[in-house]
Order: C-alpha cells, then structure tokens, then sequence
C-alpha cells in the first residue's frame, strides 16, 4: 500500500515537470520565429501558396490569441488528440505514424539496452575481480574510449567494417550469415513469433543496437568494476572466505548478488540516453523509427508533428525516470519514500 | 588533509644559489620571460585585435607588417621542387613536410613554454607572495601530480587547445585560398613537360588532388599532391585539404563547448547557491524546471531549436556555432546544476555559514565567499566531462546537416562527406575527424576524472552515474 502511495505521489509531481515541458515546446514552436504554417507552405511566391498559408494558419489556429491557442494545444495533448501530419506524411494521423514506427524503434531500444548487460557487466565484473592486472586495464580501457566515441561515428565504421566482412563470418559476409539480411534498413516485425523471422529482424538491429548501447556499455563496464571492487573489500566477503566458500560460490553468490544492487537502476538511467540517441542511429542505419519520423518532420518542416513528437518523448522520459525511482525503492528497501529527490 | 606542503620552500632553497648570481630577482625574471614570449607573437595579437575592433584598415596593414615568429609566412611549407635545384620556397629549403613539421612543432613547444611560464609563475606566487602558508588547493595541485591518467588527460586537452587557438598557424594552407575562394589563388610548381615552374589556380590544381576512393584519385595521409602540396591528413572528395579544416574544425568545436560550458556554469553556479542558501520554496521550483528541462531529450530539443532559429540573425554568427552553444547552454545547465546542489546544500549547513549570516554579512557575500569556494570544484569536474559530450553532439548535429553551416569546418560535417568513400583507400576522411573526437573527449573525461580524485579522493557511486551520464552526452 505504501508503494502504491509513494506510486501515486511521484505521478503527482510528474504532472507540472510535463506541464513546464510541454510548455517549452509550445513556446519553442508557437512563439519562435518560425511559423508553423509557413514552414509547412515552404517560400510563398503565388497567390495559390498565400492561399494555402492562410488556409492553414486558420485550421492551426494561429490566428487566434496566443492564450487560446495554448489552452487548446494543452487540451488536445491532455485528451491525446496529437494532430496530424502536414508535410512528411500528410493528412496521417499522428498516432497511426505512431504505432507504425514506434515498433521498430522500440525493438531498437529493447536490443541497445540488452546488449550492454550481456557485454559491458561481465567485462565489469571480470575487471574488478581481476583489478589491476593487464586484463583489468585492457577492459578498462576499452570501456573508457568506448564511451568517448560518436555514436555516429561509431555506426558509420561499423557499417564500412560489415560490409567488407566477406571472410570473417564462416566463410560468408555479414549480410549472408546465418540469415540473408541487409546491412541498410528497418528490420520486418511482422513475423516476429516465428523462429525465421525472429532471427532475421534480430539480426537486422544488432549493428544499430550495439551502436546505441555503446556509450551504456561503457558505463556499465565501469560502474559494474567500481561496485565488485566495493564489495569485495565487505567484512562479509573476507569471514565468508575464511569459513572456507569456494572461490566461485564466494563470487556467484556474495560478490555478484550484491555487486548489482546498484547497477539495476543504472540500465533504466540508460534507456534515457536512447530517447536522443536513437536519432543519429537511425538515420545512419536507415530504420524508419520514430528517430528518423522526428528527424524528418523537423528538416521538411513539419512542425506541428515534431511537437507532438516531443510530447510523446517527455511522457516516456518522465516515465522512465518514474520507474527507476520504483526500481530503487524495490530493491533496496532503505532509500526512503519520503526523501527521495 | 591538514599535511603542510614542503615543495615550495625546499625549491626556493635549492634554487637560491643559482638564481642569486643572475642580476634579476625571480618575479623579474619571470616578467622577463613573459615580455619575451609576448614579443615573439606580438604580431599574431595586433593583426587579431586589429581585425576584431574597429580601429580602421592602416592598423590592419600596419599590423600584418609585423613579422610573427609562428607563421605560414615566416616558415613557409609551400614551395616547387626543381629537379637539380631541390626545394625553392620553403623554410631554409626543407621539403614542404619537414617545413610543416617544424612549423608544428615549433608551435606547439611556444605552447608548452608559454604553459610551463604559466605554473612556474603560479610557484613563484604561491612561495614568495602569498601570505598564507598552506591551502586547501595546494593539497589538490599535490594529489592531481600524482595522477597519471588525469595528466594524460591535462596533456590530450591543452593539446587540443593548442591545435584550436593556432589553428591558422599549424595548418599546411589557409582556408580562404584552400576552399573558399581557390580560384582567385594561386600556386607555382614546376611541370615535368615544359620543364619551367608554372602558375595555376588553387582551384585547378584541387581537381587534381582529390580523394575519390580510386587508387589513381586519392591523396591519402602525409602525402604530396602532383603539385608538391603536402597534404598531412590528406585531402578531401573535392581536393581541399584535410588538416586546414581538421585544426579550423577543432576551433569551432571548442568555442562551441566552452561557450556553452561557461555559460550554463554560471547559470548553474547561481541557482545551486540561491537555492542553498533560501532552500525551500526556490530550491523546489529550481528542482520543477530543472526537471523539466532534462524531460526533453536533449539532442532533440538541440535538433527542434536549432530548425526553428535557423532563419534568425543569431543563426548567422560563425556559422551558427552561436546559435549551437547557446542551446547547448540553455539545455544542458540542469545535469551541471544536479551534480553541485549536493555539495551546495551540505556547505550551506555548517556552522560557518550560520556564523557568517548571525555576523551580519549581506546573503550574497556569504554565498560568494562561504559556499562558493567549496562547490567550485565539482563543477569543474562535471564541466569537463560535459564538455566531452557537447563536443560530440555538436559533432554529431553537423553529421546530420544541422548545426555548423559550410565553409565553417566541423568535425562531424568531415565524418558525413568521408562516409561513402570509407571502404575505399580514401578511408582517411571519415576517420581521421572520428579519431581525434575520440581522442578529446577521452582526454577530457581524464581530466573530470583526475580533478575529481584530486579534490575529493572518496568519491560515491551516485557521482559516477552522473558523471558518466554527463560524459555520454545527449547521446549524440
């Protein structure tokens, strides 16, 4: 019961931190010096294009007060009535873009946040379990620039490396092994349930993935040595060891167990870093997510759609960051509900 | 912590007997020394004032009449190689390589004096001038000597500063005649069929010194061109070359961090001491809108911002690099803020500050010299790792076509021309730009880590999940 206040109370104080964002964006867009209508229109040299402007201007509503119109943009965002789409896609409704991209980017973000826990933590907890030996600084080091590259950069090397990768894949390319698939392009979800198509959209995302997850990889390497270092060091680890726990009990059971207490939370912290991260990876690896769609309403000039883009990005951010302070709360039951900024 | 540090009185003894026989007194000396570094480059400063304030076009050309010791005119690389005769042009006749090379690393030694000038000024104030025998920052100079990596980190970013700050002088051409306006340049160099030194355009000669992925059209690393250019980096798909908008790239992308940087420090700054000092009410709202602003992901705010003020008389200033540091500034306050309100609201429950505030000083007085020294540090840490991750967003925004217009260079803009030609032997384009972002932002994630161990040697978890949030950027 008390969780669910606690729940209930960090849902309350969301609201004016969505409030205030939601706020920015409209002032960004409503009020900066670039009119939506005109944006959409593009250069007006016609009377048939001032027609036009105007025409949307009224269906806008940017003829009205400025304080109708932001009472109206709260209203249609509270209600979930998000518009549609003016230039890219025009006439969509912007939650059917929604669910026709958000799939793919989701499946992105699911694989970028999964292999960081399967690379970047083991490589963490060998680190500290071996600090200060060459292996430790090798990983470290791996981790350090690792998390100091481009993710950019990072995929467009990636991308060169795989598609020159004719031998090192069993005899075959990247592109060929295993399952045909292309280095280029948005991975089909449609035939998710069968174990083809399962391998297929897998290994479709894994490049753009591992891009989108490297800055994490690193963190978690580092954080996953620092937190094995603490442990290690505990009253507990030494008298267990002197009881006589076998040194892979002692590291399996007392070492990891505690060891990622304090990393959960960070995996969640992370899924932060994808939100923007997903952009730049997208447009490089060609997947049509909601990356890209937000990208291309912004450059086309679609902005009332990157608006509600945007809205829909706040509630996921703020969600997250939501579920993270419950995460913390569940497992260690010492962080207080009460004082918890 | 308490431990006096014994370096600068050891040092003042061991000296004296040298220094005793030379007719000046050390703080002359050091002067001396500063005059003369000042004189060698006096040129470079009256020939940049002279082009940012408005004193006229005489000052102009009286101030390029000055000889500056680092100079593409005073070391020149560019010269035609004449078959029986050598190199005609160069410095001192050297091949255009080892000219450039010389002219780098003259350059960068200048910036290692004038730096060392710097600290050996600092040790001089700190043994013959200051009144106090020890402080606390002396302790953290003491730890930060200790700290290899934080070095290594020190070293990558002055280098970096160096490369930015003179940029002009260590790039093999300028910009203007290399890319800009190449058809209004020219060059000499000595054809091998007429057998005579001929002039042609910049702009012609490019054409022949692209980097197309072929074997036949490609100038890659430290390589000459067929019109005995040399070209470090190599050139680009159009034939200018790399390294001139490697080094100007670097300046844009340090005026971008440090701008951003200082000013979301300050605003940082202020509203951890304000909210401190009052709490309540103000330290709630500084929390909501701090919030909020971190609920929009930062690359797309960036990405929104940067599209809805493109057409704006701030888009215009540098290329829009203004425009860019400012919306980094405005968005990315609040991860700096996060990391100094702890320290600024334990320092505001001392005693110290209640004792100060019962004597009667003025709340802002209190704030400047009772709780601002002490969260100092720690901003200065975030803001070094930040500055890694503003680097590559800002990098990572030209990639995409926004941000930094052309014929401003920016890295991330080299990265996306050299994508398409990466898996031919013109390789160079796309990496080299990638390399030196990984290299930076390493190095200043080394520097956050090494003042960090240096002011405070225990440091928690939680700093370092913020620190590394920081340093990963907008996820650029």
């Amino acid at each position: 019961m008390n969780r669910l206040a606690y729940l209930l109370r960090r849902i309350v104080l969301s609201i004016p931190v969505v409030w205030l964002g939601v706020t920015a964006t409209f002032l960004i867009i409503r009020v900066g010096p670039l009119n939506p209508a005109a944006a959409i229109v593009g250069p007006v040299n016609s009377a048939q294009a001032q027609e036009r402007l105007d025409q949307i201007e009224e269906q806008l509503g940017l003829n009205d007060p400025i304080h109708v119109q932001y009472v109206e943009y709260i209203v249609d965002l509270v209600t979930f009535n998000l518009g549609q789409s003016w230039v890219l896609y025009p006439g969509q409704d912007t939650v059917a873009l929604l669910v026709q991209f958000g799939p793919r980017t989701i499946w992105l973000g699911f694989w970028a946040v999964l292999i960081p826990i399967f690379i970047g933590i083991p490589l963490g907890i060998y680190s500290g379990l071996n600090v200060n030996t060459k292996r430790d600084y090798a990983a470290s080091i791996t981790g350090i620039v690792w998390r100091a590259m481009p993710n950019f950069w990072l995929a467009v090397i990636l991308l060169a490396l795989l598609s020159r990768t004719e031998t090192l894949f069993f005899g075959t390319g990247w592109e060929s092994f295993l399952v045909e698939t292309q280095l280029i392009g948005a991975p089909d979800l449609s035939n998710l349930w069968t174990i083809e198509g399962f391998t297929i959209a897998t290994k479709q995302i894994l490049p753009a993935a591992f891009v989108l997850g490297s800055a994490s990889m690193g963190n978690e390497l580092r954080l996953s040595r620092t937190a094995v270092l603490e442990i290690i060091t505990e009253d507990y680890i030494d008298t267990a060891r002197a009881v006589g726990v076998s040194r892979y009990r002692l590291i399996g059971k007392h070492v990891l167990r505690n060891a990622m207490i304090p990393l959960i939370p960070i995996i969640t912290s992370e899924a932060y870093l994808l939100v923007g991260g997903s952009v730049l990876v997208e447009v490089v690896f060609g997947i049509n997510g909601i990356g890209t769609l937000f990208f291309d309403a912004m450059t086309s000039g679609d902005l009332p759609l990157a608006g509600s883009l945007m809205f829909v990005f706040i509630l996921l951010t703020v969600s997250i960051n939501i579920a993270q302070d419950l995460l913390y709360t569940l497992i260690d039951p010492r962080i207080g509900y009460a004082e918890h900024r | 912590m308490t431990e006096t540090n014994p370096t600068p009185h050891t040092a003042k003894q061991s000296g004296s007997s040298m220094v005793d026989r030379l007719p000046v007194t050390p703080t002359q000396g050091w002067v001396l020394v500063g005059v003369s570094l000042l004189l060698l480059e006096i040129g470079a400063i009256a020939q940049f004032l002279a082009g940012v304030l408005p004193v006229g076009t005489g000052a102009i050309q009286l101030a390029e009449q000055i000889p500056v010791l680092l100079s593409r005119e005073t070391i020149p690389n560019r010269g035609t190689h004449v078959p029986g005769s050598g190199w005609q042009g160069t410095f001192l006749g050297l091949s255009p390589a080892r000219a450039w090379g010389l002219r780098v690393g003259l350059t960068y030694l200048y910036g290692a004096v004038v730096l060392y000038w710097l600290w050996r000024g600092y040790l001089l104030y700190r043994s013959r001038y200051r009144t106090a025998d020890w402080t606390p920052f002396d302790d953290v100079v003491r730890r930060f000597r200790h700290h290899r990596w934080g070095q290594f980190g020190l070293v990558v970013v002055l280098a970096f500063l160096i490369l930015a700050m003179f940029a002009p002088v260590l790039a093999p051409t300028g910009l203007e005649q290399n890319a800009i306006d190449p058809y209004s340049h020219e060059l000499e160099y000595y054809d091998e069929t007429t057998e005579q030194v001929e002039t042609i355009t910049i702009g012609t000669a490019n054409q022949d010194s692209t980097s197309q992925g072929t074997e036949e059209r490609n100038i890659g690393l430290m390589s000459y061109d067929d019109y005995d250019r040399f070209h470090p980096f190599g050139t680009l798909p159009e034939g200018q070359d790399l390294f001139t908008q490697v080094a100007l790239g670097a300046r844009v992308s340090l005026f971008i961090g440090l701008v951003a940087i200082s000013i979301s420090a300050v605003i940082a700054i202020t509203l951890a001491l304000v909210s401190a000092y009052y709490g309540g009410v103000i330290d709630l709202a500084t929390v909501l809108v701090s919030d909020a602003t971190q609920s929009l992901p930062q690359l797309l705010v960036v990405i929104l911002l940067s599209v809805v003020f493109a057409q704006t008389w701030i888009a215009g200033l540098y290329s829009g690099a203004a425009l860019l540091a400012l919306i980094f500034a405005f968005t990315g306050w609040p991860s700096l803020w996060r990391a100094i309100r702890g320290p600024a609201l334990q320092v505001s429950e001392r005693t110290w500050v209640d004792a100060a505030d019962s004597y009667g000083l003025a709340p802002r007085t209190t704030m400047r010299r009772h709780i601002l020294p002490y969260i100092i540090g720690y901003l200065l840490v975030y803001a070094s790792m930040s500055l890694g991750g503003i680097i590559i967003a800002a990098a990572g925004l030209s990639f995409l076509g926004l941000g930094i217009s052309p014929p401003t260079p920016e890295w991330g803009r080299l990265v996306n021309v050299g994508q398409p030609l990466l898996t031919t032997v013109s390789w160079h384009i796309a990496v080299m730009p990638g390399v030196l972002i990984v290299i930076v932002v390493t190095g200043f994630n080394a520097l956050g880590d090494g003042v960090r161990d240096a002011i405070d040697s225990e440091t928690d978890l939680g700093d370092e999940k913020e620190a590394s949030a920081a340093a990963s950027g907008a996820g650029g």
